[in-house]
Parts: structure tokens; sequence; C-alpha cells
């Protein structure tokens, strides 16, 4: 089978490095600073005149949202992250041991859905998070622990995951998944997305669940504060080389690394090689953290195409779910009611 | 003296053709306008656009009637339209047209639309939401309001359909000042609208947009599927730009709102609906 | 200016070891709820349909039982989207083909099952080739 997958470029990933190592701690998104493309590379232009995001691109890694315990320092060495890489690849990719769990799973390598089989947006980074330095998550506020304590003990009282299709996660339901945010996360497979721009806007296509990002360019306010989104809603700008996009209005409902409603998100896209965009992403929620706290993810440029993703429409699996779970229930009810004595 | 069937392959043979350069069988409405150009010198498409017209109830001309859900009173009814269907009625085989009865019948039951499913081509066009259309060389992305539904109409690089779809895969190209395309490998699950109007998996779509001014598209569409229909048949229609300076396409993400109907006599324990 | 960093190779991949899921633990819980682990099964029967469709595709194969009598499975199976991208189309794999699948049936009690293996009649891997020895 024709893989494509690519191990790390050492000049691309030295240039994302240089250009993402002048930092200081609790960075606000404005304050965030702009990588620049590599040396002597000139990214090409739309027919607009605006730097060109076209094409098919993943953010698919290895590397981790939060820096692991008992490692120091931001970056890892080449040879690291290839030895580590390696290491991952080969464990994700190895065969299952029925009986398991994990066997009780179509194997992703079949499907070509594993890491070892698409396009890898390999980084140096010991973690995405870059601010704080420390790679982590920053701290909870008091009033951002008593929400996760409301929400844990809501979670407790709507019952068991299987009691009905709304206690479940918003992917198994087909609402929404990690690739859409925005931040717009990597995810465990089709990782990727389609990037289409006019003058006036920028589109970007998430493959899960068919998400269409549209992020108008003309200048306009935000919208008004009542009208709340899965998404929230976008306004970009160009700052030079850099697409800017600023997010706010999110309904809360989908609560990524546990933020709430306020949460703002700042986005910055800059393509630095043709084949290589620098995402980076900074959260503002002062409700849930006291500093904002952001992260970077490479994008690759990839192959397409991206074929519906038309989950609620197939999710033929939610539905076989709760029919075996409430058949379990009554099976279990019978064979409880058998064994009473007269 | 031509025979019959002498008449009948020669009327093909005009279809033949005219599908093959785009056009309809109905007189092609002509315009003189001449939109404004993209940055790569095609006709620009680009922005918010919507139909207005009772389409989606039911694309034949057709009375207003009650709903079906008695709570909804005059919210649920079906309003009068003149219809978009070219000759006013579509030309069903005859045990197609009992399918398409049956269907009306049981349209709270079926319509896939009820259940928050991807609406197909070209039902998501007359929708009552917008859709965006964002044009580049390589791809012209039509971005639906209702379900968060996406069309990718490849403009390079024409292939087949990998697989059926609910949108279909859409090849596209220039004519003049119109966009046409071409869309096949629908996966027969969607309608044409709630009067249970249908179509198989052969559904071969051609769309024709062209700008007729500033802020309409003349938006015409060639149906044909030879499981349901004795011959090919179109339809068209006006679209109009959403003008307001801010017009934004919004999130209808309806699956949370009908998880209930779907999943709703799988819960653990049934929600008691109060009286 | 690049920090360098000194950690044994060896000490982060066994940092990494204990949390690096292919895909999250909850992918793998809902096909443990979907699909009962103490009914493994092995199906063979021809193709009807392959359903390549998201989030998770499905292969419909009838199934002849030791009484002539033929039954239909629907078996499930990985999102497409990457063996399209790879050139995989319909009709890959003709209807009609013969398939080998070892799995788990489905909790639900009808005949549906998950495949934690596909393979031809000759021993190869769906869409992977080789020998189906090399699953274990």
């Amino acid at each position: 089978m024709n893989t494509n997958h690519r191990f790390f470029n050492s000049g691309s990933i030295t240039a994302a490095v240089i250009a993402a190592s002048l930092l200081t701690a609790n960075l606000v998104g404005a304050q965030v600073p702009n990588p620049s493309p590599a040396d002597g590379y000139t990214v090409p232009r739309t027919p607009d005149g605006q730097p060109d995001f076209e094409g098919f691109w993943t953010n698919a890694t290895y590397t981790p949202l939060q820096r692991r315990d008992g490692v120091t320092g931001e970056f890892y060495t080449a040879e690291e992250v290839a030895a580590i890489e390696a290491r991952a690849l080969e464990r994700e990719s190895a065969q299952t041991v029925p009986g398991t769990t994990a066997d009780v799973h179509y194997d992703f390598t079949q499907f070509g859905l594993d890491r070892s089989q698409v396009t890898l947006a390999t980084g140096l980074r010991t973690s995405l998070i870059f601010d704080p330095p420390d790679g982590r998550i920053p701290p909870r506020t008091a009033e951002g622990q008593r929400i996760l304590a409301q929400r844990e003990e809501e979670a407790r009282l709507r019952g068991g995951r299987w009691d009905s299709a709304e206690n479940n996660q918003l992917d198994d339901r087909c609402i929404i998944m990690g690739g859409s945010g925005p931040p717009m996360m990597n995810t465990g497979y089709n990782s990727n997305y389609q990037i289409v721009q006019n003058r006036d806007y920028v589109m970007i296509l998430v493959e899960m669940i068919h998400d269409a990002r549209i992020i108008p360019l003309d200048g306009r306010e935000q919208a008004d504060p009542k009208v709340r989104q899965w998404m929230g809603t976008s306004r970009g700008h160009w700052e030079g080389e850099t697409l800017v996009v600023e997010t706010a209005n999110f309904n809360g409902k989908n609560p990524i690394h546990g933020s709430t409603e306020n949460k703002r998100v700042t986005e910055r896209f800059t393509r630095i090689d043709d084949e290589t965009m620098v995402y980076r992403f900074t959260i503002e929620d002062e409700t849930m953290w006291a500093h904002p706290w952001s992260a970077e993810l490479l994008m690759k440029q990839t192959i397409g195409p991206i074929f519906e993703h038309a989950c609620h429409e197939g999710n033929y699996g939610l539905y076989n779910t709760l029919v075996g779970a409430r058949l379990e229930e009554k099976l279990a009810a019978e064979e409880a009611a058998a064994r009473k004595p007269n | 003296m031509q025979d019959r069937s002498g008449r009948w392959a020669t009327a093909t043979a005009v279809i033949a053709v005219g599908l093959l350069l785009g056009a309809t069988i109905a007189t092609a409405q002509t315009t003189d306008y001449r939109a404004p150009r993209t940055g790569d010198g095609h006709p620009d498409l680009n922005g918010i656009w919507q139909s207005i017209n009772t389409a989606n109830w039911d694309i034949e001309p057709h009375a207003a009637g009650p709903g079906m859900v008695r709570e909804l009173g005059a919210i649920a009814a079906i309003p009068a339209g003149l219809g978009i269907v070219d000759g006013g009625s579509i030309p069903y085989r005859p045990e197609a047209r009992a399918q398409r009865d049956e269907n009306f019948a049981r349209r709270l039951e079926l319509d896939p639309e009820i259940k928050c499913y991807l609406p197909g081509v070209p039902r998501a066009t007359y929708m009552p939401f917008p859709f965006q259309i964002i044009q580049s060389s390589q791809h012209i992305m039509i971005v639906h309001e209702y379900a968060g539904a996406v069309r990718t109409i490849y403009m390079e690089n024409h292939t087949l359909p990998p697989a059926p779809t609910w949108m279909g895969w859409s090849n596209g190209n220039w004519d003049g000042e119109s966009l046409v395309v071409d869309t096949r490998g629908f996966n027969g699950k969607t309608w044409f609208d709630r009067a249970g109007n249908f179509h198989s998996d052969a559904l071969h779509v051609i769309e024709r947009f062209t700008p007729r001014s500033a802020d309409i598209l003349l938006y015409e569409v060639t149906i044909e599927d030879t499981n349901v229909f004795t011959r090919p048949w179109t339809m068209s229609m006006p679209l109009y730009r959403r003008v307001e300076p801010n017009a934004e396409i919004l999130e209808f993400r309806c699956v949370e709102f009908v998880e209930d109907l779907i999943y709703g006599h799988l819960r653990k324990q049934p929600i008691t609906p109060e009286r | 200016m690049q920090t360098r960093v000194i950690v044994a190779i060896v000490g982060v991949v066994l940092a990494l070891a204990a949390s690096l899921a292919a895909i999250p633990v909850w992918a793998h819980h809902a096909f443990a709820a979907e699909f009962d682990i103490d009914s493994p099964l092995t199906l063979e029967g021809k193709l009807a349909v392959w359903e390549m469709i998201n989030p998770h595709s499905w292969f419909h194969i009838d199934v002849e039982g030791p009484d002539g009598e033929v039954v239909r499975w629907e078996v499930e199976g990985g999102s497409p989207n990457q063996l399209i991208r790879n050139g995989v189309t319909q009709y890959t794999v003709p209807i009609g083909t013969v398939l080998v699948v070892e799995g788990y049936a489905s909790k639900d009690r009808t005949n549906k099952a998950v495949g934690s293996n596909f393979t031809l009649p000759d021993g190869s891997r769906l869409f992977l080739g080789g020998s189906v020895n090399a699953r274990r």
C-alpha cells in the first residue's frame, strides 16, 4: 500500500524551533509572536495577493498537549524525537491480543488509520503547550474548581454512559469532535483539514465532522454575545504573513480542556515553507484559569480528498449499543426474578 | 414520413446532446449580465445566498394545507407554492409515483430532514437556510447553514465518486457566465422535499449557476434517474444574495435537537412528557 | 536558541507508554460496550455490500449456515476516509468477495459484529496483503 508517512524534515523543524523560541510567560493572544517563514522562502500568493494557505493539511502528531513528568526543557533533539516516534508508531501499529478490550475493535492498520500510514506533523517540542513555560495547563481558579466539581456532580446525576444517548461524549453523539475547536486539536486519525480562500474569507474544513469554519477578513465586529455557538464566531485579519483569527461566543457545551463559555481563542497561522504551517493558539478564560495559555501545533501538507464525514447519519453504533444495554438490563432483571424463591 | 420510433430517437438524441452541452430541456433563460471576475478570471459567485420559495415543502405546485403536528397549529401548516418543477409535474414511473404517495402519507416517519440528516442536492439549495459559496481555482465550496452540510465542487482533476454519499460527488466546469456542476454518487437516502418526492442512488444532477445581476443567481437543475423517472426533468429558481453587511452563516447543529426523537425510546428511564 | 534536553530515551518511552494510546481510551470503551468480549466469533461469507460510511464502515456479509440457510451479518469496520485517499473505492472489494472475519458479536444479539481482523481466503489481510499469521 502506498504510504505517505514521512519523518520530519529537519530543516523546517529547525526553522520552526528558532521562530518559536522567543517567549515570555503568560502571553495573551495579542502578545504571542508570529513565526516567520524560513529564510529564503516566499509564501506563494493567492490571485487576490494574500498568503496562500490552500490545500490539504494534517496536524497528526505524537507530541502531548502537556509536558510529561520527568521531562524538562522545551525541545527534544531530533534524534530523541525520532526514537520516541519510532517506538510510538510501533506500539500503535502492533496487533492486539485476542480476548483483550483493545481487540474488541476493528484494526486501525487495516483501514490505514494508524499514524504509521499517514503524514505526521512532527515537531521537536516536548509539549504542544509552550506558555506557561512549564508546558502545562495553568492551575484553575477557585471558581474554575467549583465549576469542575459542579460538572462532575451533574455527570454523576445523569447516570451511566449508556443510560441514554445524551449521556455520551460529544464524539459518540456525532455533535462535534476535537479537530474543530477552536482551538483545532489533533485527533487520533483523520486529523485533516482543507483550506480554501477567497478575497474576503478563509474557509477551513475540518474532516470530522465536516465542520466548515468560515472566517471573514473584512474587519467586521464580533457577533452579538447572545449568538452562542459550538465553534463560537470567528473574525480574522492578516498581520503580514500571519492569519490571525479571534473567536468568542462559545456556548460552553463543549468544555475542551475544561473551558467555559467565557473562553476566547486567538489563533495564528503562518506558512513557513511549502509543506509546513505553524499553528499557534492562545486560550483566555479568566473564569477557569488565572492566566492565558498557549500551544503550538505544526500542520503539514497532505493528500486529499476529504470524504464526507456524515457521522450522525451513519451512527448505527450508538443506536446498537443502547439497544444492547437495555437488552442486558432486561435479561438481568428476568434472571433475578427467576432466582427469587416463591 | 418519420414513424413514432424515429421521432423518439431524434428527441432522445437532442436531449442527450443538450445534456452534454449542459443545456436544460426547457428554454434556458438568457441574461446580458456580466459578473465581476475573481482574481483568477472567473465569474465571481462568492457570497451568501438563499432561495425564497416553498420548494422545500413541495417542489410541485401545491395548495396550502394542514400540518402534521396538531400542537404547532399554523407554524407546521404547509404554505402554498407555484412549484419549481418545469412543466409542473415530476415524470414519475407509475410504481415510483405510488412510492412517492406512500412517502407523503408516512412523511412524519420517513422525511430525512426531520432527523437532521444531510439534505442532499438540490434540496440543500432551497431549504429555508442561507448557504455560502467560497470560490477558489481548484475547489468551490458550498457551505449550508442547515446541519452544516458541505459540498466540495472539484474544478480540476475530475474523478468518479469513490463511494456513495448524502451530498454526492461534484465536478464543476465554467461555461461562459455559468458554473456547471455535475453531481453523482448519491446514496439514495435523501428526498427532494417534505412531500415525499424522492430518487434512487442512480440520481444524476446537473446544476447551472448563472449570475443575472449583482445580487441574483439563476439556478437551473436537470434531474436524471432512470430508476424513478420516465425522462430527465428540470427545475429552476432565482437565488438571492443576503445583502446585510454582517450576513453570516450561523450554526444549525441540529443533532442535539433530534436525539430524543431518535434515541429516546432507548433511554434507561424514559422521559415522561408533562401534559 | 535551541534548548538541549538530556533525557534518557528509555525513560521518555516509559513515560509515554502509560498514556500513549493510538486512539483515546473512550473510543475503545465504546466498542467494548457495543460488542461482547465474551462472544468471539469467526464468520466466512460473501460480501453483499461494503457501506463506506462514517463514523465507522459496515460490511454486509452473507454467511451460509450448515443447513444451507444464508444469514446476513453486518460487521463494523473503520472509517473509509484514509483508504479513499489511498485510492480505494466502492469497487475495490468486489461484491461476492469471500471474506473471513474474526471478531466479536454485538451485545444487542442481532447478527452484527465488529471485525478485529478481515482476511481473504488466500490468507492476505484486507487492504494490507501479507500473511494472516502476521496478525498474532
